[in-house]
């Protein structure tokens, strides 16, 4: 009777011992990759699945992006189309043509006086292409911005054409979050499923897990400084943020960042940094990318104006840190600001 | 209470208590430091807790990166060759999942350790 007892409480010890290392080695850490490219980092983070294959590939995409839409590799679709500016139509991939639409859709919305996919002929005035930072003289800036609206672009599903030959088109504004289109896409045909991926590129997530996770907890950077101010929990999302700390130049004082306000041509100053989120939908990690360009070229007034004009479209939604630091948040997120965690 | 059941008791406290340390064993987490990497690749550890300020001379892809930990917890970018100055500017990086990022160079400093709470940063 007492040998039986020992041998079944020993086989409950070893029985604990091998569950308890099965359980820590069947969730092994995320296999993280980190590539440089469109100027920017892309870190790959995947559990589960060929988490090595799966992370290549993801790279081997948003190369395939940069190489479409580059403003300075000469055989990217952009280069072509600002190449043939004020000639003939461009044949351009259905892809591209896609790309250009979902844009457009979003220049729009305001009829692109916070975004503008023409403007990148006025940043050039201000150094961002080049780095070589200075302030244009107000007669200048307008004298550019004559030809940088948005009605520069006339766009059919197989060609694209810019009316004036000084007009370019710069797609910075969306690749990003389109290259995480593109990805998702991939990711959700990928077998076997990774449980997660977490793609970081320049900032623009794309949270990963095909809809299995419900708490992703993403932070917002404090764009005064490192850290965060907070969180917002959401489910599988694409995650773009526009703000006003990672580029940009100072003179007397005065910060110049690279996103250009459409209608003033001078750098936007409503805001710090725009976060928005976007339920996983065809397009919307480009959509998403874009329509953070458009809230931080917008007043407090005009987000919420705009926000309930897109309710149900796919924005979940908001966090906003305005010019003074004010934090708020618009739609179904909660901000859960760091100082009350 | 039978004798055998004296003995189970103590022999499941001691698989409890065997579980419950290999599960710390597993899990303990060093202290927070700073992780240099250049390509993906790590090229320099700092753990940021020791109170001794240090100089890291560092080979980026585009020239010398020189890289200061105050010993005070913080760690920053003090010189680098690249041409926008962007990691220069960046803010102390001191918190766990704080970055510095010189995309010219390929480096990118990742602070790691304890109190990591967010799956993903939006920046």
């Amino acid at each position: 009777m007492r040998k039986t007892t020992v041998l079944i409480a020993a086989l409950i010890v070893v029985g604990a011992a091998a569950a308890s290392f099965l359980v820590w080695h069947a969730s092994p850490g995320p296999l993280a990759s980190t590539y440089f490219l469109m100027d920017t980092v892309l870190t790959v983070k995947t559990v589960g699945g060929d988490a090595a294959a799966i992370n290549e590939h993801l790279h081997a995409l948003a190369s395939g992006v940069e190489r479409m839409t580059s403003l300075y590799e000469p055989g990217s679709e952009t280069a072509m189309v600002n190449a043939a500016a004020g000639k003939e139509p461009v044949a351009v991939s259905p892809e591209y043509a896609a790309l250009l639409k979902a844009a457009a859709a979003v220049e729009a919305i305001d009829q692109g006086k916070t975004f503008d996919m023409a403007i990148a002929p006025v940043s050039s005035l201000w150094g961002f292409t080049t780095k070589d930072f200075r302030i244009p003289a107000a007669e200048e800036i307008l004298r550019t911005l004559a030809y940088c609206d948005a009605d520069q672009l006339e766009l059919t599903d197989t060609t694209a054409r810019l009316r004036d030959p000084r007009a370019r088109i710069d797609l910075g504004g969306v690749a990003k979050g389109y290259a995480l289109d593109v990805m998702e896409a991939y990711l959700r045909t990928v077998k076997p499923q990774p449980e997660q991926v977490i793609v970081d590129f320049g900032g623009n997530l794309l949270l990963y897990s095909g809809g299995q996770k419900t708490d992703w907890k993403i932070g917002i950077r404090d764009p005064r400084g490192q850290g965060i101010i907070g969180y917002v929990l959401s489910g599988d999302a694409f995650v773009a943020t526009s703000g006003d700390y990672e580029r940009y130049f100072e003179r007397d004082g005065r910060r110049y960042c690279h996103i250009i306000d459409p209608s003033t041509g001078y750098p936007a100053t409503l805001n710090q940094s725009i976060t928005v989120i976007s339920a996983i939908q065809p397009m919307h990690g480009a959509i998403g990318d874009a329509l953070g360009k458009v809230f931080f070229c917008s007043s407090a007034e005009a987000q919420h104006t705009l926000f309930q004009e897109m309710q149900g479209k796919g924005v979940v939604g908001i966090v906003v840190v305005d010019a003074s630091g004010t934090r708020s948040a618009l739609g179904q997120v909660t901000l859960v600001l760091a100082s009350a965690q | 209470m039978k004798r055998g059941d004296r003995i189970t008791a103590v022999v499941l406290l001691i698989a409890a208590l065997l579980v419950t340390a290999f599960w710390i064993f597993t899990h303990r987490t060093p202290g927070i430091r700073a992780v240099v990497r250049v390509d993906g690749k790590v090229v320099a550890t700092v753990d940021l807790t020791l109170l001794e300020p240090r100089t890291l001379h560092v080979q980026g892809v585009l020239g010398p990166i020189v890289i200061l930990a105050d010993g005070k917890g913080s760690i920053r970018v003090e010189e680098a060759t690249c041409p926008d100055q962007v990691c220069v500017h960046t803010s102390p990086a001191h918190s766990p999942g704080d970055q510095i990022i010189c995309v010219p160079n390929h480096m990118v400093i990742t602070i790691e350790g304890r109190g990591t709470s967010i799956d993903a940063l939006a920046h």
